[in-house]
């Protein structure tokens, strides 16, 4: 007899989807999908919007990465507008881009992740979370917090507001930086320096406690992909994607926006919401790829700033070739971190960052336009076409979860045969299959609101659909 | 960055397209106008409370939580006293109540505020609207008249004064 284990929801993501695992007669996992269960319907309510709202829009996506879809969103209409914006708009927007990586990642990891780091992944859930990770260590506690408002406070300074800025416009930005803004953010990068230092000498301490977990962590050979310079250092806001495949060779280079539909293609499965992005010349799910921090680091020959450049040179000891653990997105994010805040620093001290020339203007001279940028979790994409009068016809996004996907479910799957055995389970094994999707960090739908409490429920019915066992927390 | 220190703090909490979920960021604006110019007070107002919190509670030395009661009569206003306390929010990812809050606060500061109160308003619709149903407009002007008394004691209590 076939039997199901549902996971729902998932705890500790950026929204809100379930886990089913399914059993064979012998109690061993044949299946096991990650399920998307909300919609949202971007694409189709902005038709008939001016192309110049698109950003403001878009950026409603998303309660953590707003940036990177105002970022991505402008671009696409910036390549509708035909124009380059000026260069002090496209370095405020970086060390904007910059600020949200660092605050999204210190969530993720920091919040998310650490009290299963730290506390292990058989701890009570009752202590399993951020209290937990108080309580035991408060000062890794306060470096996350810390972390969190160095990023939220520079996003704060620059667009006014710390979620949804409308700072970022087709063009540049609606306003030039100060100088007052940027001593008080020079002030805040000991601390910022100092927190991420922690948390890294810590990390490396506890790592090796979770071999077991590496080796089964969605670890399998994939292609990767992320934006990368032209000198092949790591890129958030600007540049090319560059796909490779798992021994490190580069499959396809500098796909700029325009390009992106013709080397990736989506592909639709029944039990999610959310689509399944693939390289196109070995189609689906053969061209499936992984996106964000881990790919990231995978692809760039450095980071560009020298404290993250030694840090990726001692991730890049990992393996020989690209690492293929997704348990490794958490030190990947980590390095990230680091170079964010290095990298705003030089920023800072760029001389042509108080210029007033911000932003460049234009109508509709194409009908079509593309944009993209990092999200903290992966590439994100934006496509638009508009009528004559720039008003949206259609509109496509591809986003970091999706491009995930397809290794979020083999993920799931090779967790859930390794540690699910004869139709058992308990609390922990649940945990790490959960666990194995929050190392993406998916960001699935923040920006919905949910009443009430939401239980963690994990059942297993029978093929009659009788509950032979329930699990809720 | 460095803690910023309060003799009270409001910290409010509310959705405004979410009708009277808004009402939290509502009085909180309004005490930033009544208030304007006291160093001694400090207004923040989210759509959530979030973990990073604790550090401006850390700093406060009295709080007064805002937020809209679902589960109360609509359109009636309380104040009642919150202890640090942890609920279940640490499953859930971002956002937490007052009591978890404090309690996240004294576990990694090692402080919090010496009184800490929570003024709810009940709610009478929670629908995707901006503006107040009848209930929570007609409560405004009490909800105006406790939250400045409230605030008014807090910052007169010699038991804050520096």
């Amino acid at each position: 007899m076939s039997q199901t284990i549902t996971i729902d929801p998932v705890t500790r993501l950026e929204g809100h989807g379930k886990i089913t695992i399914q059993l064979n007669g012998q109690g061993e996992v044949e299946d096991a999908h990650f399920h998307v269960t909300q919609v949202r319907g971007f694409e189709r309510f902005s038709e008939g919007r001016p192309f110049y709202e698109m950003p403001s829009l878009m950026a409603r996506v998303c309660g953590i990465c707003p940036v990177s879809h105002l970022i991505a969103s402008a671009r696409a209409c910036e390549a509708i507008m035909s124009v380059r914006i000026p260069y002090t708009a496209a370095q405020l927007r970086r060390m904007l881009n910059l600020a949200q990586m660092v605050q999204s990642h210190a969530l993720s990891f920091f919040h998310l992740s650490s009290p299963d780091l730290l506390l292990g992944m058989e701890a009570d859930p009752k202590i399993r979370h951020i209290f937990g990770v108080a309580a035991a260590r408060p000062e890794l506690g306060r470096a996350g917090i810390g972390l969190r408002r160095f990023g939220q406070h520079i996003i704060e300074l620059l667009g006014s507001k710390r979620i949804h800025t409308g700072w970022v416009v087709p063009g540049g930005v609606t306003e030039p930086f100060s100088a007052a803004k940027r001593d008080e953010m020079l002030a805040m990068l000991p601390e910022a320096y100092a927190n991420i230092r922690l948390a890294m000498d810590w990390y490396k301490k506890i790592a090796g406690n979770f071999k077991p977990e590496i080796e089964v962590f969605a670890n399998f050979p994939s292609l990767f992909m992320g934006l990368i310079n032209e000198d092949e250092s790591i890129a958030f806001t600007v540049g090319a994607l560059r796909l490779i495949d798992a021994k490190g060779s580069i499959v396809e280079d500098g796909i700029d926006a325009d390009r992106f539909t013709e080397v990736i293609g989506e592909a639709v499965e029944p039990y999610s919401y959310t689509k399944f992005a693939y390289y196109k010349p070995l189609g689906y799910p053969e061209g499936s790829y992984r996106v964000g921090p881990l790919a990231r680091l995978n692809i760039a020959k450095s980071m560009g700033t020298p404290l993250a450049d030694k840090e990726l040179a001692e991730f890049k000891q990992l393996a020989d070739g690209p690492v293929l653990s997704s348990f490794y997105y958490h030190h990947a994010r980590l390095v990230e971190m680091l170079h964010g805040i290095e990298r705003i620093e030089m920023i800072l001290n760029d001389p042509k960052i108080l210029d007033k020339h911000v932003r460049a203007t234009a109508g509709v001279n194409r009908l079509e336009g593309a944009g993209q940028a990092e999200a903290p979790r992966g590439t994100l994409h934006h496509h638009y076409q508009v009528d004559d009068n720039g008003l949206i016809k259609w509109a496509n996004l591809v986003i970091a979860t999706g491009q995930n996907n397809n290794a979020m479910n083999k993920g799931v799957l090779q967790a859930a045969k390794h540690y699910v055995k004869d139709g058992k389970f308990t609390e922990g094994i649940l945990n790490r299959v959960e666990a194995v999707v929050r190392t993406f960090d998916p960001c699935l739908s923040c920006s919905t609101h949910a009443f009430g409490q939401m239980p963690l429920e994990l059942t297993l019915v029978s093929t009659d659909g009788e509950i032979l066992d329930k699990v809720v927390r | 960055m460095k803690t910023v220190s309060a003799r009270c703090l409001i910290l409010a909490c509310g959705n405004t397209l979410r009708e009277d979920d808004g009402v939290g960021p509502f009085l909180a604006a309004w005490a930033e106008e009544r208030f304007g110019g006291e160093p001694a007070l400090r207004v923040i107002s989210r759509q959530q409370w979030t973990p990073e919190l604790a550090e401006d509670l850390a700093g406060a030395k009295s709080v007064v939580f805002i937020d809209c009661a679902a589960n109360a009569e609509p359109g009636s206003v309380q104040v009642s006293r919150v202890e640090p306390g942890n609920g279940t929010s640490g499953l859930a990812t971002h956002h937490f109540g007052a009591a978890e809050l404090l309690s996240l606060t004294r576990e990694l500061y090692g402080k919090s505020p010496h009184t800490s109160l929570l003024l709810t308003i009940g709610a009478s619709s929670l629908e995707l609207r901006e503006g107040f149903s009848e209930a929570v407009q007609s409560a405004l002007p009490e909800a105006f008249r406790v939250l400045e008394t409230t605030v008014c004691d807090l910052l007169n209590s010699p038991n804050y004064r520096k």
